[in-house]
């Protein structure tokens, strides 16, 4: 009996150890589990890179840990009503089962969580002094998910700024240990250093983009406005320059291009002038606006216009950078000069313009019989001089041909069909030659109006001309008309045709008066007549 | 009548009508002309070799300039005064400073230019 009891005892001591020590492995195989579900945890928290994958890593860890049949976290997100805190991530129940109620106010129960001043922990919430004391509800809604086991552990960052909190929950009561809190308020800590780190890098990762997308703005208007962005340190006379900057100095963007080189590009008489320049905009900070010429390796000769002002102020005040820009105005240049060029000119022909005038003036006064005929001797050659200025302006002065001076000259005048053209090629006037051989022919188709082949029903005028060594030969012939004699004294037309036209364009004209009636030769060299 | 008579003076111009009221305006002042040179050759022909006491230049000859016949008239010390629609902007650095009649011109600034430049030489 007493083996058997003693045996009886034995068994049943070790029966005893045997449950023991498989409590004790449950227990420890526990612990290992957790542990490792704390290991996994930590390091997806760590690796986690968006906020709602690592809040969801947390607490779904969590509740694995600590048995939980819920877990949620609520950000810090004050609602519009300030009472209240926005939901967001759920494990262990569907998110409509917080459709109706996706807020949190700040009831006794949750104001140490969101408050950031105590873990809360309880076996039974629906117990808790605390509990039930809020209008309306006086406890948990209907329809909430049933908990009375309840932990909430606030996540805050070690500056103490409230992120959110965790909350935990079980229909049982007494389910949560304190060893549970101590390894989720460890967690907790980890989210919350975390959502830091990811809220960090965030910002600066919207602020790089920012900055980037600054830079690629500034770089499109740049180049856009085809500008070269310059920088140049004033203490080392380092010198960066981009792409486009170089380019405006002749130099592909893999060269090199050093403020020595900038200063050797410059053409030598700008190059006094620049060199003060940056020298007052480093010692006065003043804004530096220069145009000067550079001479390209190629030997090719630009204008630049470069604006440029300190970047940054040295400790002793004065200036350590300066930048800028610069742009290749050469073809503005250009034009400005073509256009002071043709104001010139333009200035030049109305004043030369006017001498004429004042010519034809001085000279129809001298040679009207009698003053009352002076205005409508005046006038009508003023117009013929105008008409062939209006033929040149049509043709932007280039030039005008012999035949379309004629028929300006000939036209709306009496007569102006019994004159006939016989000639091979027409020939191109430069624009003094047509204007001096304009009055000329206005002269010769007055005179046949008035006194000769054109001032009869009957009388015509042959117009022939041919080109032959370098030498215009151009007749006008009169026939049909009253009989002609030499004039008693020469007047306007005839000084103009054989002393003035003959002079200007380097030739010979003859006015032979026949009997038949007037005849009108010129002999011109082709290159006082050709543009 | 005034110091100007029987002053022989070179005209260069090369519009027919300004060189027509020149030559009736130095004939008025009692001047003789020589000339009018149309062309550079003959300009510089004119004023290398012709007996002038002075000379009225046109500064554009057919769009060629006139200095090289004013460097002549310098170098053979004959004062001359340019005609010219640019006025003083169309000379060269060499010539500026020279005399400059704004066309157009009356016959009394001819003749004060005239009296100028034969007292520059008297």
């Amino acid at each position: 009996m007493v083996k058997l009891a003693e045996t009886d005892i034995r068994e049943d001591g070790e029966a005893v150890l045997r449950a023991r020590l498989a409590r004790l492995e449950g227990v420890l195989a526990d612990e290992v589990r957790k542990s490792e579900t704390l290991a996994r945890v930590t390091e997806a928290v760590a690796s986690s890179n968006d906020i709602d994958t690592c809040v969801q890593v947390v607490i779904d860890g969590a509740r694995e840990i600590s048995g939980a049949a819920f877990g949620a976290f609520f950000y810090n997100q004050l609602e519009p009503d300030g009472e209240s805190y926005a939901l967001y991530r759920l494990s262990g129940a569907a998110p409509e089962a917080f459709a109706s109620f996706p807020k949190v106010r700040k009831t006794e129960v949750f104001a140490p969580t969101f408050e950031n001043t105590a873990v809360v922990r309880s076996d039974d919430i629906t117990l808790d002094p605390r509990y039930g004391r809020n209008a309306p509800r006086k406890g948990m809604p209907e329809g909430h998910l049933p908990v009375r086991s309840y932990l909430a552990i606030p996540v805050a960052t070690r500056q103490g700024e409230v992120l959110g909190g965790l909350f935990f929950g079980h229909p049982e009561a007494g389910r949560f240990s304190p060893r549970d809190e101590t390894l989720l308020v460890g967690l907790g800590a980890q989210v919350a250093a975390t959502i830091e780190s990811i809220k960090l890098n965030t910002d600066s990762r919207a602020e790089l983009n920012h900055r980037r997308k600054a830079e690629e703005r500034l770089k499109f208007a740049l180049d856009s406005g085809r500008m070269g962005s310059w920088d140049l340190d004033v203490a080392t006379k380092a010198y960066e320059a981009s792409d486009l900057c170089k380019a405006n100095y002749g130099r592909r963007p893999d060269e090199s291009f050093t403020f020595a080189d900038l200063v050797a590009t410059i053409h030598p008489e700008d190059r006094p002038r620049i060199l003060a320049a940056i020298e007052t905009a480093i010692r006065d900070g003043a804004e530096y606006d220069v145009e000067y010429r550079v001479v390209h390796p190629t030997g090719e000769l630009r204008w630049l216009h470069a604006r440029g002002r300190a970047a940054q102020t040295a400790d002793d005040g004065g200036v350590r950078r300066l930048a800028g820009v610069s742009l290749d105005i050469t073809e503005r240049k250009r034009a400005e000069e073509r256009q002071k060029l043709l104001v010139n000119e333009l200035n030049h022909r109305v004043k030369n313009s006017l001498a004429t005038a004042q010519s034809i003036a001085a000279q129809t006064l001298r040679s009207v019989a009698a003053p009352e005929y002076f205005r409508d001797a005046f006038e009508t050659r003023l117009i013929a001089l105008s008409q062939t200025h209006d033929l040149l302006t049509r043709e932007s002065w280039a030039g005008a041909s012999l035949r379309e001076v004629f028929d300006v000259e000939l036209h709306a005048m009496a007569g102006e069909d019994r004159v006939s053209f016989d000639y091979a090629g027409d020939v191109r006037l430069n624009p003094k030659a047509a204007v001096a051989l304009g009055m000329g022919i206005h002269e010769l188709a007055t005179n046949a109006v008035k006194y000769g082949a054109l001032s009869t029903p009957d009388g015509r005028v042959a117009v022939e001309w041919s080109q032959q060594d370098g030498v215009l030969r151009l007749a006008w012939t009169e026939s049909g008309g009253p009989p002609v004699t030499p004039p008693a004294r020469r007047g306007f037309g005839v000084r103009l045709l054989e002393r003035g036209l003959a002079a200007e364009l380097s030739g010979g004209v003859e006015l032979t008066y026949d009997a038949t009636g007037l005849v009108c030769q010129m002999a011109l060299p082709l290159r006082a007549l050709e543009p | 009548m005034t110091a100007l008579s029987a002053l022989k003076v070179l005209v260069v111009e090369d519009e027919a009508l300004v060189s027509m009221l020149v030559e009736d305006m130095l004939t008025d002042l009692g001047c003789t002309i020589v000339g009018p040179a149309a062309e550079i050759e003959e300009a510089l022909k004119l004023a290398t070799t012709a007996d002038i006491d002075a000379a009225l230049l046109d500064v554009n000859l057919g769009g060629r300039p006139i200095f090289p016949v004013a460097d002549a008239l310098k170098a053979r010390g004959v004062p001359f005064a340019f005609a010219s629609g640019y006025g003083e902007a169309g000379l060269t650095e060499d010539h500026k400073g020279a005399t400059v009649l704004q066309k157009p011109f009356r016959e009394a600034d001819l003749r004060r230019v005239l009296e100028s430049l034969v007292g520059q030489t008297a």
